[in-house]
Formats: C-alpha cells, sequence, structure tokens
C-alpha cells in the first residue's frame, strides 16, 4: 500500500499544472483511483456518505457478466474447434477460445478507450467507469468471426456517436454498445449475419471439408409446404429445448446460454443493481406475445407464428439483452412503473421482429434501441401522472 | 392522537449514540452569536468592540425588520466582532464577567397570557429575542409575522446523528411546556405537537396530537405537514423544537433572555459523549478539549450541519455536537472490498448482514460523476420529490418544473446526498434553488 502510494504520489507532478503529461490526467487519476479509493472528506452536508459509488456500482455488473463471458469463451472454442477438426478436450477448447475472443475484447477496450481518454481530456472531466462496461458488453453481442478492423469501427460509433455526441456518460438516449453493433450490423451485414460467421475458423487450412453448417436457431429454414413446425425444424438442426437453454451452438460469444444470463440476472437482482422490473416485464411481454401469436397462427403460412413462447425466451439474444442491455439505467426509463411497460414492450417488440421480419432474425437488439428512444416519453408520462396526485406547493 | 406513518427515510446506523444521563458543562469563559448561521437575515450591528452588554441587550437587528432583534446570550464586554468574506459577520463573541446581569423583560401570567393580542405577543417576542426560535415552512427561516400561517407544529424528536432526546430535555418541565403552549395557542391558529410514537413521557402524554412513525426524517416537521396536509392552503405553517418552546415560555415565566440549554456531545470519537446542560454560544473547545488532526466535528447533526474546529462557538439554533473520525484515508482497491464494515443504503456490500452499528467517517468514499439515473434518491427521499429530475430541471433553469416535483416540500435532510453513488451534491443543489427563490419572493 505504501509502495504504491510512493509511486504515485511521485508521478502525479508531470501530470498536473504545467506538467508534461498534463493532457493525461484523466488516465493518471482513473489508474491511481483503480488501486487507492481517494480519501476526499465531504465538503459540504451531509457529512457521511454512503459506501457505494459508481466505481463499485459498475464493478458488479462486470461481475455478472463473468458466467456468460466464460462460458462465451469455451463455446467460441468449442464451436471452432469442432469445425476445424481440433480436438474438443477442455484444455484446447479453452485456448482455442480464449484465442478467438480476447482479441475481441482487447480491441474493443483499447479503441474505446482511446475514444473516452480523448474526449476526457479535452472536456476535462475525469474517466467515467461506465466504459468498462460497455468495453466487454460489445464484444460479447458480435459473432466469433468478425474482423478485428470492424470491432475498432464498431466500439469507435458507439462510444463516440452513441454517447460522447450527446455528452457522456449519463447523457446518452441509446445504450452505446447497442449502437455499435447496430452500426455494425447495417454497415458490414455480411460479417454480421447469415450462416457462415457465427463460427471462427482460426486455421483454414486445417478446416474440415464436412464442417457443419454454422446456421443460428433463428435462422433456421422451415419448409412450411410439408407442414414442417418450427420446433420439428430446430429438432432436425439438433436445436433441442435443453441445447438452447445450456447454449452449447454456433452464435454471439456472449449471447446463446440463457442459463447464464440468468445467474447474471440473480446477482444483478440480488444487489439491486439491474432493475428486475425491467427484466420481468421483459419476459412477460415476450411470453405474452407470443402466445397471441399462437392463439392468431392458425393456419398462416408463418410457421414461426405457431413457436411455443418459451422458445423464445432462451433462443438468441434475447436472454442477454435484457438482462445486460435494457437494464442499463441510463438510457431505462428511471421511474419504476413505465419500466415494467418499457420491459415489456421489448419483449413484445423482439417477438414481432423475430416472426414478422425475416430480413433482421435477431430482434432484441432492434427492440431495446427503439424502446430507449421511447423512454424519456415513458418517464414523462409517468412524473405528469404522480405531480397530478401531489398536492401543489409554490 | 392523529398517527402519522412515513414509509420512506433512512436509518443511519451509525455507532457513537449518547447516553441520556445528563451532565452539567462548566461555566465558559467566553459566549458568542453567530449571525452567520441564521438563514435570510441581514443582520445591522449595534454593538461595538468594548461595549459593555447584558444577558438580554441587543447585539444586532435585522435590516429587512428592524423589530426583529437578536440578543445577547451573555454579560460582559464585546471581545470580538469576526467578518468572513463579503463583510459577513461570523460572531459577536463576549467576554462574560463572573457576575452575569440580565437586562429585563416584562414577566407574564397564565392569566394575563390568555387575554394576550396576537399583536403585542409578537412585539414581545420580538423584543424578548426568542422570535427567532420560530421558523417558516416552507423555507425554514425565521417566521414572518406578517403571514398568518395555517398552523404550529411542535417537534419533540429528531432521529438525525445524534441530537438531544426529548425525554432528557423535557424531564420535569411539564407546567413550563404547557405554559409554552398556550402562548403559541395566542395566534389563533391549530398548535400540533408531534412526538415519536414509542416516547412515553409522564405528564406529556395529554398534550401530544401527532404520533410519528418511521425513519430519519420522520419527525421533521416539514415531513409531517406533508403527509397530513390536504390543500395547498396549509403548506405555510411555522415550527419549533420542544427545546426552543421551553426557552419562549421561559423568558415570559422569569422575565430573562432564556439563555440555558441541553447540547448532546456524540459520535465515535467524542471522549466525553453524554448530554449537557449549558447555555447558547458556548465555545466548542470547552465541549471537546482536544480535536485532534484526524477527526472531524459538527454542529447540527451529520446530515444537516456544520463543520466546525475547536475556535468555533455553536449557534443559536444548534444543541449537538458530533466528532467523527476523518475520512480522508486512501484505501488499496477499496471499492472490490467486500465491504463487511462498510455501512450503505445499497446491498453491494456484506455489510448488509451485519447487524451491529457502524463507526463511520467523514469520507465521500468515491468521486463525484454523472448521474447515471439509478434512482436511489427517489427511492429514499421522505416527501416523494424526485430529485434525480430536479436537478436536472434546476441544471436547465425551468425552477416552475422543480416547484412542481415538490421543492418547496424539500426539508434538506440531506439524504439524497448520501445516498448517491454519483457523489452528486443534491440536498446543495436544492438548498441553494429554495434560497434563491426565497429572495425572488421577497
Amino acid at each position: 500500500m505504501k509502495i504504491i502510494q510512493t509511486i504515485f504520489d511521485s508521478q502525479r507532478k508531470h501530470f498536473e499544472g504545467s506538467g508534461k503529461l498534463r493532457v493525461l490526467k484523466p488516465l493518471f487519476e482513473a489508474t491511481e483511483t483503480f488501486f487507492l479509493f481517494p480519501g476526499i472528506t465531504a465538503g459540504s452536508g451531509p457529512f457521511v456518505r454512503d459506501s457505494l459509488d459508481l466505481k463499485r456500482f459498475m464493478s458488479f455488473v462486470i461481475l455478472a457478466l463473468m458466467p456468460p463471458f466464460l462460458f462465451g469463451i469455451y463455446n467460441t472454442g468449442l464451436q471452432s474447434c469442432r469445425v476445424s477438426g481440433l480436438p474438443v478436450d477442455p484444455i484446447s477448447v479453452i485456448t482455442q477460445g480464449l484465442w478467438i475472443v480476447m482479441p475481441l475484447v482487447m480491441v474493443s477496450y483499447g479503441v474505446g478507450f482511446f475514444w473516452e481518454l480523448l474526449f476526457a481530456s479535452i472536456r476535462k472531466h475525469p474517466i467515467s467507469e461506465g466504459f468498462l462496461v460497455t468495453g466487454l458488453l460489445f464484444p460479447m453481442t458480435l459473432p466469433p468471426a468478425i474482423p478485428l478492423w470492424q470491432v475498432a469501427v464498431g466500439i469507435s460509433f458507439g462510444v463516440v456517436i452513441g454517447k460522447e455526441v450527446f455528452g457522456g456518460t449519463g447523457r446518452n438516449i441509446f445504450n452505446p454498445a447497442l449502437v455499435g453493433r447496430a452500426f455494425l450490423f447495417f454497415a458490414y451485414p455480411t460479417k454480421m449475419s447469415g450462416d457462415a460467421v457465427w463460427v471462427a475458423v482460426i486455421d483454414p487450412v486445417r478446416k474440415a471439408a464436412d464442417a457443419i453448417s454454422g446456421a443460428t436457431p433463428l435462422a433456421c429454414p422451415v419448409s412450411s409446404e410439408t407442414g414442417e413446425t418450427v420446433v420439428m425444424a430446430l429438432e432436425k438442426a439438433g436445436y433441442t429445448l435443453s441445447r438452447l437453454f445450456w447454449g452449447l451452438y454456433p452464435g454471439s460469444i456472449g449471447g446463446t446460454s440463457a442459463f447464464y444470463c440468468l445467474i447474471g440476472a440473480v446477482i444483478l437482482i440480488l444487489v439491486g443493481v439491474a432493475s428486475y422490473r425491467i427484466i420481468l416485464g421483459g419476459i412477460l411481454g415476450l411470453l405474452g406475445t407470443g402466445l397471441v401469436l399462437n392463439i392468431v397462427a392458425g393456419s398462416s403460412a408463418n410457421a414461426w407464428l405457431a413457436l411455443p413462447p418459451v422458445y423464445h425466451l432462451i433462443m438468441g439474444g434475447f436472454a442477454f439483452g435484457i438482462v445486460y442491455m435494457a437494464t442499463d439505467p441510463v438510457s431505462a426509463p428511471g421511474m419504476e412503473n413505465v419500466k415494467w411497460v418499457y420491459g415489456f414492450l421489448i419483449g413484445a417488440l423482439t417477438v414481432l421482429i423475430r416472426v414478422f421480419n425475416p430480413a433482421y432474425p435477431e430482434g432484441v437488439m432492434m427492440a431495446i434501441l427503439f424502446m430507449n428512444i421511447f423512454s424519456p416519453l415513458l418517464d414523462y408520462i409517468e412524473i405528469g401522472l404522480r405531480l397530478k396526485k401531489r398536492i401543489s406547493n409554490v | 392522537m392523529i398517527s402519522v406513518n412515513v414509509t420512506k427515510g433512512y436509518d443511519l446506523a451509525i455507532s457513537g449514540k449518547p447516553s441520556s444521563k445528563l451532565k452539567i458543562l462548566k461555566k465558559p469563559d467566553r459566549v458568542a452569536f453567530l449571525p452567520e448561521r441564521i438563514p435570510f437575515i441581514i443582520p445591522r450591528l449595534l454593538v461595538k468592540v468594548d461595549d459593555p452588554v447584558k444577558i438580554g441587550s441587543v447585539l444586532f437587528e435585522d435590516k429587512q425588520n428592524t423589530d426583529l432583534k437578536f440578543l445577547s446570550p451573555g454579560s460582559g464586554r464585546v471581545s470580538e466582532i469576526n467578518f468572513g468574506p463579503r463583510r459577513v459577520i461570523r460572531e459577536i463573541v463576549i467576554e462574560l464577567e463572573k457576575q452575569e446581569q440580565y437586562a429585563d423583560f416584562r414577566k407574564m401570567t397564565d392569566l394575563e397570557i390568555r387575554t394576550l393580542e396576537k399583536e403585542s405577543l409578537i412585539k414581545i417576542l420580538m423584543q424578548g429575542g426568542v422570535w427567532p426560535l420560530i421558523r417558516e415552512l416552507p423555507f425554514r427561516g425565521i417566521a414572518d409575522p406578517k403571514i398568518q400561517p395555517e398552523s404550529i407544529w411542535v417537534a419533540l424528536g429528531n432521529q438525525e446523528p445524534f441530537q438531544p432526546f426529548p425525554e432528557v430535555y423535557l424531564k420535569g418541565r411539564e407546567a413550563l411546556f404547557s405554559f409554552g403552549l398556550k402562548i403559541l395557542k395566542r395566534f389563533g391558529v391549530p398548535v400540533n405537537v408531534s412526538a415519536p410514537d414509542h416516547l412515553r413521557l409522564q405528564g406529556y402524554d395529554i398534550m401530544i396530537t401527532h404520533r410519528v412513525r418511521g425513519h430519519y426524517p420522520a419527525h421533521d416537521p416539514g415531513v409531517i405537514l406533508y403527509k397530513t396536509k390536504k390543500s395547498a392552503a396549509e403548506n405555510i405553517g411555522w415550527y419549533i423544537t420542544g427545546q426552543d418552546l421551553l426557552a419562549i415560555a421561559s423568558l415570559m415565566k422569569n422575565g430573562h433572555y432564556p439563555i440555558e440549554r441541553i447540547a448532546v456531545m456524540a459520535g465515535s470519537r467524542a471522549q466525553n459523549s453524554g448530554h449537557y446542560q449549558t447555555r447558547v454560544g458556548v465555545p466548542v473547545a470547552d465541549m471537546i478539549p482536544g480535536l485532534s488532526s484526524d477527526e472531524s466535528c459538527f454542529a447540527g447533526g451529520l446530515l444537516t450541519g456544520y463543520e466546525v474546529n475547536s475556535t468555533s462557538f455553536m449557534g443559536l439554533y444548534e444543541t449537538a455536537l458530533t466528532c467523527i473520525p476523518k475520512g480522508d484515508q486512501r484505501e488499496l482497491f477499496g471499492f472490490l472490498r467486500p465491504g463487511f464494515g462498510k455501512p450503505s443504503f445499497s446491498r453491494t456490500f456484506l455489510s448488509r448482514f451485519r447487524k451491529k452499528p457502524f463507526d463511520m467517517d467523514s469520507g465521500m468514499h468515491g468521486e463525484q460523476r454523472a448521474c447515471v439515473n439509478c434512482g436511489s434518491c427517489t427511492k429514499i427521499c421522505p416527501v416523494d420529490i424526485l430529485p434525480q429530475y430536479t436537478i436536472k430541471c434546476l441544471g436547465a433553469d425551468a425552477i416552475e418544473e422543480a416547484l412542481a416535483h415538490g421543492l418547496l416540500d424539500c426539508v434538506e435532510c440531506g439524504l439524497c446526498s448520501y445516498v448517491c453513488p454519483s457523489k452528486i451534491e443534491i440536498r446543495e443543489t436544492l438548498q441553494k434553488a429554495r434560497y434563491e427563490y426565497h429572495k425572488e419572493q421577497r
């Protein structure tokens, strides 16, 4: 402790006043306060303060991201090893997974951090901890085979256009990680959708000729002429309910497993960092809409209408989106009751996009971004209703 | 009797609770009056350094209402008048003489009170220097005698760490207290006495009109008014603490300017924690003999008070002095620790499972950041303001919207700033806006 304190105290002069590295002051402060929690005393009342700060608040999101992240590394490695014809023992699977995932994470953090530092230096404000979450969330939503330069472009767009142009953390309208993903989705569709991107193959020379198809369950082809249901088609492709739940199938790095997202959700709800209203509202919206579509399905040509709603819940990125993306407090509504509505509509829109829009097999990203736009309106409505009940005092 | 249940708010689990034993503090050499600590007044000095004064001589008046006099809490010689920035009068220090003399005021009997007109009562209280003890809602300054309140509140309880216990300062003084209530009744509006629902005191039960249950700041008159009001007309009220009511009654009964107070010395670093029989304007150094550099001391409570050092004095309103460790220690990986000893409103620390009170320090426990809309302030606010949105309204100068949110219902309890993980000074922002609005309204 003493040594670390001495190191920082001796180097501080370069970053302060007219020191040579004064433009990097936010970087120095961020590093220092990571190691040494600052001992600032309260300048005005109240003179005692809660122990929770934003660093710890955000650390809990990172902690809750660990189960799907670690599983994502394993799953990515496993899919890649299978396709490449490598042995699937745990060590080579994890090595392969780390080999694929870590560069994406490092590029995301590195490039995103550059933008954070640039804006923090110019605006002379500290680096916000929120980026630690964005920088990890973003690569977890990507397909493993994405080129690194696209990760850099995506996170740049997410941080700069999704957040900094609005004034930085706390003022962004959209979830920055999803803005980055949406940008890549529309700018480079061949690398963000289709069958070929969901399994990363490190060594093309050793790629087995009869590699299994990388189609995700949401893009599973259904031949409706034969009266085949989606469930049958999924099972034909090997996607049973339990496999979808545990998540060992090709897909985005962090989003395949509903189970590990559930662990994250439990952590976030227990410590009160994420709103259970949004998560439960989302699940209700998804199941409810799915059921309504089942009822109206009849003999419609669209076989997806009849898909049991529980499949929607565990398929694709919905679990990941509703637990980690929709609960971002900045872009979600702040009032407690409309959080139910916000979550519900995200769930409902996810199903509608998945079922009715074949161009976007994954609906949750669009649903969350769309509802982000509406969250100020939802807040406005609830505040208005609340103030009507209040006895005025002017 | 009316029961009031306040559901929101929060009790800090802080160690250093004082004992309810009453001790007597020795007579100080000097006392002081602190005009700086009285909100909204513009003082005009009526004494110079070296002037002789008695207990109850006029020290200064308010330029906005020259009937409003502030009297000397000691008898002797004015030894110092200290100014702060922009010539604000910090302290008027009086060196006490051995045999103190009292200025004379009119004594009154029960019968005389019963026939007293409101106008002459106001005059007596103003001349007697006790009018500043009556304060007004919603702005919490000294009551304006020209405005008729809808109700008067006598508040017997305050859970802020740490305030004098009502059972200590009320004990055996029920006759004086009831005399005080009779005086207040001459204003011709309902006089409410609110007390904690667990408070049982011989002789007082019959006088209590409101029993209040809930966490801090449930016993604040502003919160009780907010919870009980039925229409906007009831917003204007006057309030007074139990101890200050005893002071008013004592002026009318004895004909002396009342300077006796019971003050509390508490906090984990207070060496002689407990209740003290003392007087207005006592030097802080008399209450805490030696303040070391790793301790901080606050007058008037940890949430709503202000920091003092060993050269300060106690103000007219403050009857609490709290000593806690200074929170200026840096901590290795502080934000990653399990935090069994770290108190928090949230559920992010293991301290959630701890029952024992915490040795809290004066640290911020983090750095200021942008608001991330986490909603903790809204969850804790006892009068249902939406602080996270209200501060944004104020940032955009949308004062009307902030008022609609309930800016004037704010009781300045400080819980919003306490709980904020981004360490935003919400209380300070709201308080400033309230001051500005009050200035405009005058």
